[in-house]
């Protein structure tokens, strides 16, 4: 899957127009889903999509380097230290950090709960601010659930690309 | 409303995410997952001490404060309590055998952070008081479980862990369905209200006929969680690939987490219903809901001590004896429900025949815990559990064997260890009942017993007597791991010398599964039990 | 009319998923297995959406509009994410069978084990 050559200019073309497009729904989709078909769970399947098509269609190192930024430290840690430690490797490498958005996700959804703990609350309970009189957009609710969404997000996309990335090595 | 019962299942939760963010750094990742396990029984401890506080307290969580029957609720009573309880310390030691055991790669990349979903996930099936939720947490913890059976990659596991997974999958649908439909069919999932409304079901419009045969749909997939015959297929090959410390896990506390939900669903909340008279089944109508329930439960343990007594004897491999005798063990384990079941809550024969499936659990997770963990030591230095590639180990390591012995000896029920009275409550059901149903159990349990006899027996006389063989000779477990192994035998020793203790909380439990309206009323509000029309209407 | 198209479906799809659960080829297995919990969903969603009470709507206030039951959803929703996640395992399960075994034919699998 290393080489672009496989795939036609069509699909490239139509991929890099149609990602921003599928990545900005997917955000919209999280930041209503508190109160509105969406949230985290769909948001973040959205994003993978998008990841999916760039992965098909560039390939798994594009993704990876290009396009998540995961180039600096991660590769050249890798050579020098694959020898060493085959675990650091690992960690350092793609697919750890793939990994480590899941359980930070994971964390934040449930800090998110337990935050409601903290102010006396069971846990899990959510709150919502409403600001009025904003320019332009009239009333923004700012939902506590907001955090939980956000973890579910985290947790789908770092979990998505972990089996995207461990199937797609195999 | 309490927080404290919520406390054991955020502390393991706390547990695994923080063993999934600390794998770069494999100490504290340890230090982390240990300090889960302590904390964790840190918590049972004072959760027990909030649910006896008042002698027969049932407390209450709602999470994210809806309210029963809207929200999610969890509910710690004594019966929730005894079976945490055993998960807190079989778990602990089961979690320092694994530090010492498990490869340290495959601790660093998922091995503690999955051990702690899976006590997430028996922990809160145990706590939970809906029962889509129960779906829930039986998923998270059957996801752990899928990957941990495989931990160990090798042709035998991975064809052993898709027999699982496939097994466990179907059963996953066919739970779906059947939760699905009894939503459906009573409106609701909340284990009190359904019960609320089972007991009053013309005043809510719920046809009983239907309730029966999803239930016993329900029935099928926590006998498959519980390794019932004819659901057994999976257990042994998943106890023999899965690690030792996580089959110690799966044989001591995740089976009994069907035998939990049998006996909180079916002796407890849908006890209270009965079959209808115009529902074609001639012969039990008018009868409770338990009349069926036994039947199948008593037809599934007799096949259950029969095969896997059996099966056991006929093993040559420790492991694989040791895991049809788990079969076998269960069937002893439910066979008090199937005589309870010929009566009603009301009555001393049903208090003492969940009394003796409860008391029995707790002795059979402790035993196949310590016995478990010992063949795991065997096979990690001896590189085999054939009997023909075994011997005299208890030369080789007495402390060891001496665990052995106890948990043998346990399970064949010898007095003063803890199993003796397991065997003892179990035989008096039967003998107490006076009808059929009970001479057919006190039967199979005498037959059970001598199996259980000869298979024991025959793996101490294998694998333990005799001169050691070269392979044996390499038999050096590491000594922490031996003392944790001895001290899970001392606290089966400890428990049937001090038995008194054990069968009062192992009654305060009973009490809380036959006592429905108190549950009913501390899930859903004072007024709401018997108060026809009440509450949502 | 609904409920009858909707039990055509469901048990077609059951009928489906059991006769590739019968099959000998794991990946047919997989499939069936994923099948038939797909049809439960489906199930799921009619249970809730055409006949039973509705806790939540009747108890509010608002029993005067048609409203489908969106406690079912959000359980399907929950099952659909957990089947999600079990379907991809299996599916590596069965990748890495097949790289052991050589082979996804249970029976030959069963053999294969005798003979070790």
């Amino acid at each position: 899957m290393s080489s672009s050559n496989q795939t036609t200019v069509i699909v490239r073309t139509v991929v890099r127009s149609v990602v921003p497009i599928i990545i900005l729904v997917a955000i919209g989709l999280l930041l209503q889903g508190h109160n509105f078909p969406g949230g985290g769970f769909i948001g973040g399947v959205l994003t993978v999509t998008a990841f999916a098509l760039v992965y098909i269609t560039y390939g798994a190192e594009y993704l990876s380097q290009y396009l998540l930024g995961l180039t600096d430290g991660s590769v050249a840690r890798r050579e020098t230290q694959d020898v060493l430690d085959p675990d650091t490797a690992f960690f350092s490498g793609t697919v750890g950090r793939y990994s480590a958005v899941f359980g930070i996700g994971l964390a934040l959804a449930v800090g998110g709960g337990l935050g409601a703990v903290a102010f006396g609350e069971p846990f899990l309970s959510q709150a919502v601010l409403y600001f009025d009189h904003i320019p332009v957009f009239g009333v923004i609710e700012l939902a506590s659930a907001l955090v939980f969404d956000l973890g579910v997000y985290f947790v789908v996309v770092g979990s998505l690309l972990t089996i995207l990335a461990v199937v797609g090595n195999e | 409303m309490s927080a404290i019962v919520a406390a054991p299942l955020l502390v393991a939760l706390a547990g695994a995410i923080g063993c999934l963010l600390l794998r770069s750094r494999p100490r504290l990742l340890r230090g982390v997952s240990l300090l889960a396990g302590v904390g964790y029984l840190l918590a049972t401890v004072a959760l027990a001490r909030a649910v006896y506080a008042d002698g027969d307290a049932i407390l209450v969580y709602y999470l994210s404060g809806w309210q029963a029957p809207y929200g999610i609720t969890l509910v710690a009573d004594r019966l929730s309590v005894i079976f945490i309880g055993l998960t807190a310390i079989v778990s602990l030691a089961a979690l320092w055998v694994s530090i010492k055991t498990i490869d340290a790669s495959g601790q660093r990349i998922s091995y503690h952070a999955l051990y702690q979903f899976m006590v997430v996930g028996i922990t809160g099936s145990f706590l939970t008081a809906d029962i889509f939720n129960l779906f829930v947490w039986f998923e998270v913890m059957l996801m752990a479980s899928y990957v941990l059976v495989v931990f160990h990659s090798g042709p035998e596991q991975t064809r052993a862990g898709m027999q699982y997974v496939v097994l466990n999958l179907l059963g996953s649908a066919v739970m779906l369905l059947a939760i699905g439909g009894l939503y459906a069919t009573t409106g609701t999932l909340n284990m009190a209200d359904i019960a609320r409304r089972l007991a009053e079901p013309a005043a809510y419009g719920i046809a009983p006929g239907p309730v029966l045969g999803l239930t016993g749909l329900l029935l099928c997939v926590f006998a498959l969680k519980a390794g019932l015959v004819p659901f057994q297929f999976w257990v042994p090959g998943a106890y023999q690939a899965a690690p030792p410390p996580v089959t110690a896990m799966l044989a001591g506390v995740v089976k009994k987490v069907g035998i939990y939900a049998i006996i909180r669903l079916y002796f407890s909340v849908f006890a209270v219903a009965s079959i209808p008279d115009a529902g074609g089944l001639a012969v039990v109508a008018g009868k409770p809901f338990l009349v069926v329930f036994g039947g199948v439960i008593l037809v599934m343990a007799l096949l259950s001590i029969l095969l896997g007594g059996i099966g056991a004897a006929g093993r040559n491999n420790l492991d694989a004896l040791l895991a049809y005798s788990s079969i076998s063990q269960v069937g002893f384990i439910v066979l008090p429900l199937a005589v309870a079941a010929t009566t009603l809550p009301g009555d001393s024969l049903f208090r003492a025949g969940v009394l003796a499936t409860i008391v029995y659990a707790i002795i059979h997770g402790f035993a196949k815990g310590v016995l478990f963990l010992v063949s795991g030591a065997i096979e990690d230095h001896v590189g085999t559990l054939e009997f023909s590639q075994l011997g005299g180990i208890s030369e080789q390591a007495p402390v060891l064997s001496g665990a052995f012995f106890v948990g043998g000896l346990t399970l064949i029920g010898i007095p003063p260890l803890f199993g003796f009275f397991g065997k003892l409550l179990v035989f008096k059901v039967g003998v107490d009942a006076q009808n059929t149903i009970g001479w057919i159990a006190v039967g199979a349990t005498l037959i059970g017993a001598i199996l259980t006899i000869t298979y024991v027996t025959r793996a101490w006389e294998r694998a333990f007597w005799g001169p050691p063989n070269e392979f044996v000779e390499e038999l050096t477990a590491s000594p922490s791991v031996v003392a944790v192994i001895a001290g899970l035998a001392i606290i089966i020793i400890a428990l049937g010398i001090g038995f008194q203790p054990v069968y009062e909380l192992a009654n305060g439990a009973t009490s809380a599964v036959i006592d429905t309206d108190a549950y009913v009323r501390a899930v859903l509000g004072p007024e709401s039990a018997h108060a026809i029309g009440g509450g949502l209407r | 009319m609904t409920e009858v198209v909707l039990a055509i479906v469901l048990g077609a799809l059951y009928a489906l998923g059991t006769f590739l659960v019968l099959r000998r080829d794991v990946v047919r297995v997989v499939w069936g297995v994923t099948i038939i919990s797909q049809a439960t969903n489906v199930y799921l969603v009619t249970m809730g959406g055409i006949h039973g009470s509705i806790p939540i709507v009747s108890h509010g206030g608002g029993g005067h509009h048609a409203v489908t039951d969106p406690l079912v959803q959000a359980l399907v929703l929950t099952a659909i994410v957990i089947g999600f996640g079990t379907t991809a395992l299996a599916l590596v399960l069965t990748y890495r069978l097949y790289q052991e075994h050589g082979t996804l034919d249970l029976q030959e699998l069963a053999t294969t084990e005798d003979s070790q």
